[in-house]
């Protein structure tokens, strides 16, 4: 059994990161942008995430919704959803908080090179696949054309409300949103609908792309049959990002167990036929 | 390296050991059990029942702590301990079962927690004629430091690493004629119930009715899980201290609801049909696409522990019974 030096940290230590600035996003959702106390770069790539540690309320995972390309600092849009989260929510700028990683397997980003992104978000999904849409942005002559479809359940859910109008108008790219209700009330007047109705119309040619899905579990089955019907059928054109329980992050507490997978190691990012015929996978 | 121990060698080498090592050695119960403990002055068992406690649990503990966080975030590690561990006893199961949890601990990144206390650890497994009433129990050969084979109230003595061989040094040597009988007595004993079980997984053929029909059965009382020294699930527990957050690592159980339930309250374990089926499946099949082997050892403690009947041996005999091969 070969010894680990003494000295070095433990898989479970946290880093201490400073907390730059919080932006609301929706009632629900708030942007943290964050940088290492020791003022490196977190050298995270699109599609992983990071351990979020609050003394007393132990740790949830949480992905990185910047691109590497980015540099000073890394954001994390994060919903409310329970206590650990609900008290990220209470932090102001100026705090401190512990993380840790980079974990996990990112998009493939070799793979995506030359090819038309189809990006596809559902919900908080975008936050993930905001990572990867900044990269894209940074990077634009290395993709043919990067098309973002994203859906939110009525308007004042829709994350990042800035981010996708810029995101329309930048080279190579389009980008399409939809609420599933829209109140009576509101003033929106973009698309309702769910998401698969976005993409019943556009042309793509088969061949060249490659998409990309994160969303919540019930979002998967119908992107899936639509992104089929287009005509991608082959392997290595649709990857998407799973969600587990996670309490390590480093495929050792079995909460994330896909079968003999684990999803914060071999994934969270899977290509579809690595999982499809996994049990409860999708 | 092959020894020949009489009672007072085995005596002497486990004085020896106790000098550099926290040793814990086989003890009996009133109730009959037996269990490992603390060396000094305990009355050894040398034959019985399986240990009830799988031994695993000396190197991940039901609790253990990982870190202290003070106010400021610092990170205090917790001091190592002052001895390394030596346990004797363990039968071949559990030698495998540790094996096993030292291939998932150890694959990167290596889980350091784990590593400090399974480092520079001395095992001295316990073979041969010490089962129930001296019964014989198959040779490890293996995944030990020593071995101590029981034959006719004397010990013959496997040294397997450096360390053991070095302790084992000063005694005489031992026949290794008596050694291949043993050997060959040994590999007589495996069943395959387990393979053929995992086998029918593996193709499919168990029915979803079938896990209805034994969840059903289940109390949910998550002993099958703690009892298993394979299993490795664990889940975090922060506790506030004058000295700051203490983070603990606590044993946590896959036949729990809220083993995987997210906070959106989506729950890929969601029934409990879906968390029996995984209990036996992820030892069965995932274990075996990921690591090769079956993640069960045969060592029963989940058997014995289930109020209901339903542990490995039995869910694989049924399974066998009603969708396997009838010749
Ligand atoms: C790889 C990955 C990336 C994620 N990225 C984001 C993101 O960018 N933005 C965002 O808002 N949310 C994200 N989540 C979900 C987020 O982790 C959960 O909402 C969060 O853990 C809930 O914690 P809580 O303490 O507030 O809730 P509680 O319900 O109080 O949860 C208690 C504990 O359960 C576990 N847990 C509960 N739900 C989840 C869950 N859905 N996923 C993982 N662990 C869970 C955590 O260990 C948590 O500490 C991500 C989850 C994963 C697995
Ligand atoms: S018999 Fe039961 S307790 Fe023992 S290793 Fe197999 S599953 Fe675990
Ligand atoms: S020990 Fe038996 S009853 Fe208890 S949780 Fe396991 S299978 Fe269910």
């Amino acid at each position: 059994m070969h010894q680990p030096a003494r000295n070095q940290q433990s898989i479970y230590a946290p880093r201490p990161c400073r907390l730059l600035s919080v932006t609301e996003l929706t009632p629900n959702e708030k942007l943290f942008r964050l940088q290492l106390c020791d003022k490196t770069e977190l050298q995270h790539q699109p599609g992983q995430f990071v351990q979020i540690s609050i003394p007393g309320l132990t740790e949830a995972p949480i992905s990185v919704a910047s691109s590497p390309t980015r540099k000073g600092y890394f954001e994390l849009g994060i919903r409310k959803a329970g206590q650990l989260t609900s008290a990220l929510h209470r932090l102001q700028a100026g705090a401190q908080i512990g993380i840790r990683g980079p974990f996990g397997r990112p998009f493939q980003l070799d793979a995506l090179d030359g090819k038309a992104l189809l990006l596809i978000a559902g919900g908080c999904g975008l936050a993930p696949l905001r990572s990867l849409i900044q990269y894209c942005q940074d990077r634009s002559d290395e993709f043919a054309s990067v098309q973002i479809f994203y859906g939110a359940r009525s308007p004042e859910d829709l994350m990042f409300q800035q981010d996708l109008s810029d995101w329309q108008s930048s080279h190579n790219f389009s980008c399409r949103y939809t609420v599933d209700n829209k109140p009576a009330t509101s003033c929106f007047d973009g698309e309702t609908g769910l998401i698969t109705n976005l993409m019943n119309d556009i042309q793509v040619e088969a061949e060249n792309c490659c998409a990309v899905i994160v969303g919540p579990p019930p979002m998967y089955h119908p992107v899936i049959a639509s992104l089929r019907q287009l005509g991608l059928n082959k392997p290595k054109q649709i990857m998407l990002s799973l969600e587990r329980q996670m309490r390590c992050g480093v495929g050792k507490c079995g909460h994330c167990s896909i079968e003999h997978l684990t999803c914060c190691c071999d994934g969270p990012i899977f290509w579809l036929e690595e999982v499809e015929h996994l049990r409860g996978a999708l | 390296m092959l020894k020949q121990l009489s009672r007072s060698d085995l005596e002497q080498l486990l004085e020896a050991v106790a000098k550099n090592y926290a040793l814990q050695v086989p003890q009996l119960l009133a109730d009959g059990t037996r269990q490992l403990g603390p060396y000094d002055n305990a009355e050894l068992s040398l034959s019985g029942q399986p240990l009830q406690r799988k031994p695993t649990s000396y190197f991940f503990p039901q609790t253990e702590l990982l870190l202290t966080l003070d106010a400021a975030g610092n990170v205090q590690q917790p001091p190592p301990a002052e001895k390394p561990l030596a346990l004797f006893g363990m039968d071949r199961t559990d030698l495998a079962a540790l094996t096993f949890l030292d291939q998932f601990f150890m694959a990167p990144p290596a889980d350091d927690i784990y590593l400090h206390r399974r480092l520079n650890a001395l095992l001295i497994g316990l073979t041969g004629d010490a089962g129930p009433d001296s019964s014989f129990l198959p040779l490890a050969d293996d995944g030990c430091d020593i071995e101590l084979i029981a034959i006719n109230q004397k010990w013959l003595a496997l040294g397997h690493s450096e360390a053991g061989k070095s302790l084992l040094r000063k005694f005489n040597d031992g026949d290794d004629k008596q050694l291949v009988t043993l050997r060959k007595a040994s590999r007589d004993q495996p069943s395959d119930l387990l393979q053929q079980a995992s086998q029918l997984l593996h193709d499919d053929l168990v029915p979803d009715a079938f896990w209805e029909e034994i969840a059903d059965r289940c109390i949910l009382c998550s002993g099958c899980n703690l009892a298993c020294p394979t299993c490795s699930c664990f889940c975090l527990q922060d506790r506030q201290t004058p000295n700051g957050t203490e983070r603990s690592r606590v044993w946590d159980s896959c036949q729990l609801d809220a083993f995987m339930r997210e906070a959106s309250g989506h729950n890929p374990l969601g029934t409990e049909a879906l968390r029996t089926r995984r209990r036996i499946h992820h030892k069965l099949v995932a274990d075996v696409e990921r690591w090769g082997e079956l993640g069960c050892v045969a060592c029963g403690r989940c058997d014995r522990a289930c109020p209901t009947g339903i542990g490995m041996f039995a869910v694989a005999e049924e399974m066998v019974e009603r969708f396997g091969l009838r010749s």
